[in-house]
C-alpha cells in the first residue's frame, strides 16, 4: 500500500479521535456533554470538505474526483435506463448522421489529392485543344509541367471476347504534373508522344491484374488497340489515381489520334497543371491572360474571347458538389442541434425531479462547482455514449450513402469513417455534452435550493423557470425541424415536377446500345455504311422487333456540337452560335415517338447521291427562324471550307437531351448516310420491343458478331434506365434530405411530447382541482392540446421565416418551382402541427383521466 | 461572494499554519488534537484555528517530508499518530521564519510611515 492510501486510510480515524478529544476537553471544561460535542463539531468545520482537502493534498484529486463523479455518474443512469436510452439514441441519431456526411465531406472536400504537393496542381476551368496548350507551355513562365489527358474507348482484341476498353490518350507531360511513378517498366516518355512515334501503352494496375494476371513478364509485350498494335511499356501502381477516370490503358494522344491532337478549335482535353514552387495562382492566372491575349492575335477565328481561368485542381474535380454537400452538411448539423435540443431539454426534465437530491447534496457541503461537474459529467458520458452508438449508425448511414450516391459524384472512392472523421464525432460529442449540459446543469443549482428542501416534493418556484426555458428550447427546435422539413418538401415537389416533365418520346420497351466501329479496319466511310446499312437490316428482320441508329443518344451524356452558319446571314466566324448536331439512321423519330411537327420526316429517298437534308427541332426553329419559315432554308457548320450547305426538310419535338431537369438546346439530325466522316464510327443502337431486355440483348450482339467478332458493344441499357439515371442526383437529394428532415420531424415531435407531458405532471394538482370544480374531459383536452399547440404553432412561424431566408441557397438544386412555394410551405406547416397535436395525445388523455382525489391527496 | 472570501482566508492560514505546525512540533512529536491546542494556547487565542483545516496542512507536510508520522500513546492512552519534526523540516522552519521575519519587517516599514502620517 502506498503512503498516500496508507495515510487516507486513517485519516477518518484521526478525525474522529480529534473530535473525540475536543469533546472531552469541552466536557472537563463543564459543558453539558451534548453541547461539547456540538461544539466541538463547529470548531472542526466541514468534516466532508476537511476530508477532500486533505485527499487534494496527494495531488491526484481531480483524477481521483473525475473518476468517482464519472462512477456515480454511471451509476445514475443505470438507475434510469429509460431515460438514458432516450437520450443516447437522440444524440446517435444526431451524431451518427453527422458522422456520416462528414465522412463524405472529409474524403471528398477535405482528404487531399493523392498526389506529392497537391497544392501546386491547377487546372483549366474549361476543356482545351492540344496546340493551344502547347502555345500555352512555350509562353509561360509559371508551370512546371502542363499535362492533358481525354478519356477514349478502344477495343481490346487480345482476350478472349473483344472488349471495350477506357484509354486515357494524354501528353507525356501528364505524368509529371502528377508526380507519377511507374510500378514496372517506364511511363509515356517525350519519345513516345511525338506525331508518328511507335505505340506504347502503360497499364492500369487493375487491367494488368484482369487481363494478364499481374504477369510482370508483360513488358515489351505488344497488345491490339482498335486494330493497331501497342507495345507495353509499364504498369501502373494502383495506388494511382485519375480524377474521374479509371483508365485501363494510357497512351500518347499524338500518337492514338493524331487527327484530333493537331485540331486547335475542337477543345476537349482536361488539364492538369503544376504550379513551378513559388508561383501563386493569381500571378498564373495573370500571365494566363496575356496569353489569351496573344493566342487571340496569332489566332484570331478560334481564339476569341476564351479567357482561360485557372482554378485550383480540387475545386475542378470536386466541382458542383461541393455546394450540395454543404447544404447536406447544414441540414445534418440542424438534426444535431435539434437533437442537442431534446437532450437539453431531457436533462432539465431529469434535474427538475433531483432538485431534491441536488439540494440535499448541496446542503451536505457540495459546492456549486463540483455539483455543476457531476452533472456534466453525466451529460458528457451520455454525448459520449450517443457519439459510440452514432459511429456505428454512420458506419450503416455511409454504407448506404455509398450506394445511393449518384454514379458521377466525385472522390467517393476510399471514403470511410478515419481518424479525421473519429476526431470530428469525438469532439462533436464532447461539445455536444458540455455545451448542452451546461444549461440544465446551471439551472439546476443556481440558489434558492432550500426552498426545495422544506417544501414537499411538489415543487413550484424553480421549475416554473425551467418549464419557459424547456418550451423555448422546444419551440426553437421545432423551428429548425420545420425548416428541414421544407427543404425536403421543396426537392420533393421539384422531382415530381422533373419526373412529369415529358422526356420528349416515350422511353418505354426501348434497349440501347454503343458500338464503335474500330479505326483499323473501318477507315472508309463504305465499309462504315454498309455495316450500319447490314446491322439495321438485320436488327429489323427480327420479328417484332424496330431498331434505328443515333450518334448521340438522349441522356447519354453524349453531345457534339457545331458552329452554325444560315444561307444568307452572313457571320462573324468567331460568333457563329452553336446547335446540337445528331446523326440517325433508320426510323429514330417515329422508333422514339417524337413528333413530326412540320415539313416531312427523313424518307428512303434521302440518300448519298441526294442533297443533304436536315431535320431541326422546335428549339432550333423558334430560336433561329422565329420570322422566318425553316423548311426550305439551308445551313452548314461554320468550320466547313467551303461550307456543305444542308436542307432543311422538317421539324421535330424537342427531347430532353441533356437530362429531365435541363433544357433542350437547338440542335439538328442528319442522315449517316449522308454526312458520313471517317471520325464518325460510333453510333447507339435503339431498339423497340416487347421482349425481356436481356434477351433482347444477346440477340443484337449477335446481329453484330455475326457481321463481325471483334466488335464490343457497351452502355447496354434500356432508355427507361438511361432517364432514370438523368435523375440519379436529384433523387440522391431528396432521399438524403427527406431522411434528415424525418429524422428532424419525429425529434421534435418527442420534444413537444416530453414538454407537454412534465408540464401535466407539474399541473395534476391543478388540473384535479378544475376536474373537482366541475370542468369537462373536453376543456382539459383543450387545456393540454393548447399548450402543445402553442409551442408547435410559435416554433412554425419562426420555422416558416427562417425558410423563407435561407431556401435561397438551395435554388441550383430545385427544377420548376420558387424557393418559396407557397404549396409547400403550407403543406409542411400542416403536418408539423398534426404531428405535434398528435405527440400531444399522450398526456393529454392522461390529464383527463386525473383523478380528483388522488391529485388532491398530493398535497 | 461567500465562498470567494472563505477561500482568501484559507490561502491566507494555509501558509502561515504550514510554518505554525513546523514551530510547534519543534518542542517534540506531538498529535493532532494537540497541535491545534497549542497554536491556539501559545498565540493567547488570538489565532482561531479552524481546527479541520490542520489536516490538509499535515498531509501536505508529510508529503513534502517536512514532518514524519508515528504511531504513538496519547495522554489518554489511547493509540494516536505523532507527527514529528525531520530534519527536512527543521531547516525549512529555519528558512520559513526568517522569510517571514523580513516579510513582517518589510510590512511594519510600509505600515509605520502611514501611522506617523495620521499621527501629524
Amino acid at each position: 500500500m502506498s503512503r498516500r492510501n496508507r495515510m487516507l486510510d486513517d485519516l477518518e480515524q484521526d478525525i474522529r479521535d480529534h473530535i473525540e478529544i475536543e469533546t472531552r476537553d469541552n466536557i472537563a471544561r463543564g459543558m453539558p456533554p451534548d453541547e461539547a460535542r456540538y461544539a466541538a463539531l463547529r470548531k472542526f468545520g466541514n468534516i466532508t470538505r476537511v476530508q477532500e482537502d486533505t485527499r487534494e493534498v496527494w495531488s491526484f484529486v481531480w483524477l481521483e474526483q473525475l473518476l468517482q463523479d464519472i462512477r456515480f455518474g454511471l451509476r445514475m443512469l443505470r438507475k434510469s435506463p429509460g431515460f438514458t436510452a432516450v437520450a443516447v439514441l437522440t444524440l446517435a441519431l444526431g451524431i451518427g448522421a453527422n458522422t456520416a456526411i462528414f465522412s463524405v465531406v472529409s474524403g471528398v472536400l477535405l482528404r487531399p489529392l493523392p498526389y506529392p504537393e497537391p497544392e501546386r496542381l491547377v487546372a483549366l476551368a474549361s476543356y482545351d485543344s492540344l496546340p493551344n496548350m502547347e502555345d500555352i507551355e512555350k509562353q509561360s513562365q509559371s508551370f512546371e509541367a502542363l499535362g492533358a489527358n481525354t478519356m477514349q474507348r478502344l477495343d481490346y482484341t487480345g482476350g478472349a471476347e473483344p472488349i471495350q476498353v477506357f484509354a486515357i490518350t494524354c501528353n507525356a507531360e501528364l505524368f509529371q504534373a502528377l508526380r507519377a511513378k511507374p510500378a514496372l517498366g517506364r511511363l509515356i516518355t517525350a519519345d513516345d508522344d511525338r506525331y508518328g512515334s511507335p505505340g506504347a501503352v502503360v497499364l492500369s494496375h487493375g487491367f494488368w491484374t484482369r487481363q494478364f494476371g499481374a504477369d510482370p513478364s508483360v513488358i515489351g509485350k505488344s497488345i491490339p488497340l482498335s486494330g493497331n498494335p501497342y507495345t507495353i511499356v509499364g504498369v501502373l501502381p494502383e495506388t494511382f489515381w485519375l480524377p474521374g477516370r479509371p483508365g485501363d490503358v494510357y497512351a500518347s494522344l499524338r500518337v492514338v489520334y493524331p487527327a484530333a491532337a493537331q485540331a486547335r478549335n475542337v477543345h476537349f482535353l482536361d488539364t492538369y497543371l503544376r504550379l513551378k514552387p513559388g508561383v501563386t495562382l493569381p500571378q498564373a492566372q495573370s500571365e494566363m491572360e496575356q496569353i489569351d491575349e496573344s493566342l487571340a492575335r496569332a489566332y484570331p477565328s478560334f481564339n476569341q474571347n476564351r479567357h482561360r481561368r485557372l482554378v485550383p485542381l480540387l475545386d475542378k474535380i470536386v466541382g458542383d458538389s461541393r455546394r450540395a454537400l454543404l447544404i447536406f452538411f447544414g441540414a445534418v448539423a440542424l438534426v444535431l442541434l435539434i437533437a442537442c435540443v431534446n437532450f437539453a431539454n431531457l436533462l432539465l426534465g431529469r434535474s427538475a425531479s433531483r432538485q431534491r437530491e441536488i439540494a440535499i447534496r448541496s446542503a451536505l457541503g457540495a459546492g456549486s462547482r463540483r455539483l455543476i461537474a457531476q452533472m456534466l459529467i453525466e451529460s458528457t458520458l451520455l454525448s459520449l455514449a450517443g457519439g459510440a452508438a452514432g459511429i456505428v449508425l454512420a458506419q450503416a448511414g455511409l454504407r448506404v450513402l455509398l450506394a445511393l450516391s449518384p454514379r458521377n459524384f466525385p472522390r467517393l472512392d476510399g471514403i470511410s469513417i478515419d481518424a479525421r472523421v473519429l476526431a470530428f464525432t469525438l469532439s462533436v460529442s464532447l461539445l455536444t455534452g458540455i455545451v448542452f449540459g451546461l444549461l440544465p446543469a446551471w439551472t439546476a443549482t443556481r440558489p434558492g435550493l432550500g426552498v426545495e428542501l422544506k417544501e414537499s416534493g411538489r415543487t413550484l418556484a424553480g421549475s416554473r423557470a425551467s418549464l419557459r426555458l424547456r418550451r423555448t428550447l422546444v419551440i426553437s427546435e421545432t423551428a429548425l425541424a420545420l425548416m428541414l422539413l421544407i427543404a425536403a418538401g421543396l426537392l420533393i415537389r421539384s422531382f415530381q415536377k422533373m419526373e412529369s416533365e415529358a422526356p420528349g418520346f416515350r422511353p418505354e420497351n426501348i434497349l440501347t446500345m454503343r458500338v464503335e466501329l474500330p479505326a483499323a479496319r473501318y477507315e472508309e466511310i463504305p465499309k462504315q455504311r454498309l455495316f450500319r446499312a447490314q446491322l439495321l437490316d438485320s436488327l429489323n428482320s427480327l420479328p417484332g422487333v424496330r431498331a434505328a441508329m443515333i450518334s448521340e443518344l438522349p441522356m447519354s451524356g453524349d453531345s457534339l456540337s457545331h458552329d452554325l452558319v444560315i444561307e444568307g446571314r452572313p457571320v462573324n466566324p468567331a460568333d457563329a452560335p452553336e446547335v446540337q448536331t445528331r446523326t440517325i439512321l433508320g426510323d429514330y423519330f417515329s422508333l422514339m415517338s417524337i413528333p413530326l411537327l412540320r415539313g416531312r420526316e427523313f424518307s428512303g429517298q434521302d440518300r448519298a447521291d441526294t442533297p443533304v437534308v436536315v431535320v431541326i427541332n422546335e428549339t432550333f426553329a423558334r430560336k433561329f427562324f422565329s420570322s422566318q419559315d425553316p423548311i426550305g432554308a439551308r445551313i452548314g457548320w461554320a468550320a466547313e471550307t467551303p461550307v456543305h450547305w444542308k436542307t432543311i426538310i422538317g421539324v421535330v419535338g424537342d427531347v430532353k437531351h441533356f437530362g429531365l431537369d435541363q433544357p433542350e438546346e437547338p440542335a439538328a439530325y442528319d442522315l449517316y448516310s449522308q454526312t458520313d466522316q471517317p471520325w464518325k464510327r460510333w453510333m447507339s443502337i435503339a431498339a423497340r420491343s416487347s421482349r425481356y431486355p436481356s434477351e433482347l440483348t444477346r440477340e443484337v450482339e449477335n446481329q453484330i458478331w455475326a457481321l463481325d467478332r471483334d466488335i464490343p458493344p457497351s452502355s447496354v441499357l434500356t432508355m427507361k434506365s438511361l432517364m432514370d439515371m438523368s435523375v440519379d442526383p436529384q433523387k440522391f437529394n431528396l432521399t438524403l434530405l427527406a431522411i434528415f428532415a424525418a429524422v428532424a420531424l419525429a425529434l421534435a415531435a418527442v420534444g413537444i411530447y416530453g414538454v407537454v407531458a412534465y408540464s401535466v405532471t407539474q399541473r395534476t394538482h391543478e388540473i384535479g382541482i378544475r376536474t373537482a370544480l366541475g370542468a369537462q374531459p373536453v376543456s382539459i383536452l383543450s387545456l393540454v392540446l393548447g399548450e402543445g399547440a402553442r409551442l408547435a404553432v410559435f416554433g412554425t412561424i419562426i420555422g416558416l421565416a427562417g425558410a423563407a431566408a435561407l431556401t435561397r441557397f438551395m435554388a441550383s438544386l430545385l427544377f420548376g418551382i420558387d424557393t418559396r412555394d407557397p404549396l409547400t410551405f403550407l403543406a409542411v406547416a400542416v403536418i408539423l402541427i398534426c404531428v405535434a397535436a398528435a405527440a400531444c395525445c399522450i398526456p393529454a388523455r392522461r390529464a383527463m383521466r386525473v383523478d380528483p382525489m388522488v391529485a388532491l391527496r398530493y398535497e | 461572494m461567500s465562498t470567494e472570501e472563505q477561500k482568501e482566508r484559507i490561502e491566507l492560514l494555509q501558509g502561515t499554519l504550514d510554518l505554525l505546525i513546523l514551530r510547534t512540533l519543534i518542542l517534540g512529536p506531538t498529535h493532532g488534537h494537540a497541535i491545534a491546542k497549542a497554536i491556539e494556547f501559545n498565540s493567547d487565542e488570538v489565532l482561531q484555528v479552524e481546527q479541520g483545516s490542520l489536516y490538509p496542512a499535515l498531509h501536505r507536510l508529510i508529503k513534502r517530508e517536512w514532518i514524519s508520522v508515528e504511531e504513538g500513546t496519547s495522554e489518554n492512552n489511547r493509540r494516536a499518530k505523532f507527527y514529528r519534526l525531520t530534519a527536512k523540516g527543521r531547516r525549512q522552519l529555519k528558512l520559513e521564519t526568517s522569510k517571514w521575519d523580513k516579510l513582517a519587517g518589510a510590512i511594519a516599514r510600509i505600515l509605520r510611515p502611514a501611522e506617523q502620517e495620521n499621527e501629524s
